[in-house]
């Protein structure tokens, strides 16, 4: 089964933050919570804007603080196309 | 559109002894293209190394950070300054006087505070160096 984009987008922002998957909570403030900061959420942005081949806005950047609210960034972006 | 070096340095802060791009040969938001012609007379040359004049690394990535801003420059026309904040680079054949890089950048994701570029140099269409370069300005951390 190939992996859902939950699992894809965890595995992401993990890599990028240089934690595990499995420590990260989908509704934990990446900054304030799980220690991220601004430049981390542009390589995230970056990353995800390769793999599912979407622009997103930096007016957006703002709203990427936790893991369920990119999911569903990315899931309206990719509905746009 | 080509930039001689006066151009240059009206979108770039840098100076003497430190500015590493001599011209630029295209400028878009999505390319830059510019060259540094290296020289034995290169200050650093004096001290990397004594009797084996190699470019140091580090200016390398410099003249691709340079580049960047002149590519940044070309989506906002702004003054804010800007640091270098990662770099992933591999070099794969050093760079020593006669040499003329050839410094490509084009964007992964550019914004007004923060981007990330890709850079290549070549010496003689061979491939010496690449990097992915991310830089923010000093607002980034207000997001």
């Amino acid at each position: 089964m190939a992996p859902s984009i939950k699992d894809e987008i965890l595995e992401i922002v993990a890599t990028v933050i240089e934690k595990e998957a499995g420590d990260i909570s989908l509704d934990a403030h990446l900054v304030q919570e799980v220690g991220a900061d601004s430049m981390m959420a542009l390589e995230i942005l970056a990353a995800l804007e390769k793999k599912y081949h979407i622009v997103v806005p930096e007016e957006r950047l703002k709203e990427m603080t936790t893991v369920n609210k990119i999911i569903q960034m990315v899931e309206t972006a990719r509905k746009r196309g | 559109m080509v930039l001689e070096i006066e151009d240059i340095k009206k979108l770039i802060p840098q100076r003497f002894p430190f500015l590493m791009i001599d011209r630029v040969l295209e400028a878009s938001p999505e390319k830059v293209v510019a060259i540094k012609n290296v020289t034995a007379s290169e200050q650093f040359f004096k001290g990397h190394f004594p009797g084996q004049p190699i470019m140091p690394g580090a200016l390398v990535i410099e003249a691709m950070a340079q580049t960047g801003i002149i590519l940044y420059k070309q989506k906002f026309a702004n003054d804010k300054v800007l640091f270098l904040v990662s770099v992933k680079s591999r070099f794969l054949k050093p760079v020593i006087p006669g040499d003329q890089m050839m410094i490509t950048v084009e964007p992964i994701k550019m914004m007004s505070r923060m981007g990330i570029f890709n850079a290549i140099i070549t010496i003689e269409d061979r491939k010496i160096a690449e990097a992915e370069i991310a830089f923010g300005s000093q607002d980034a951390k207000s997001i």
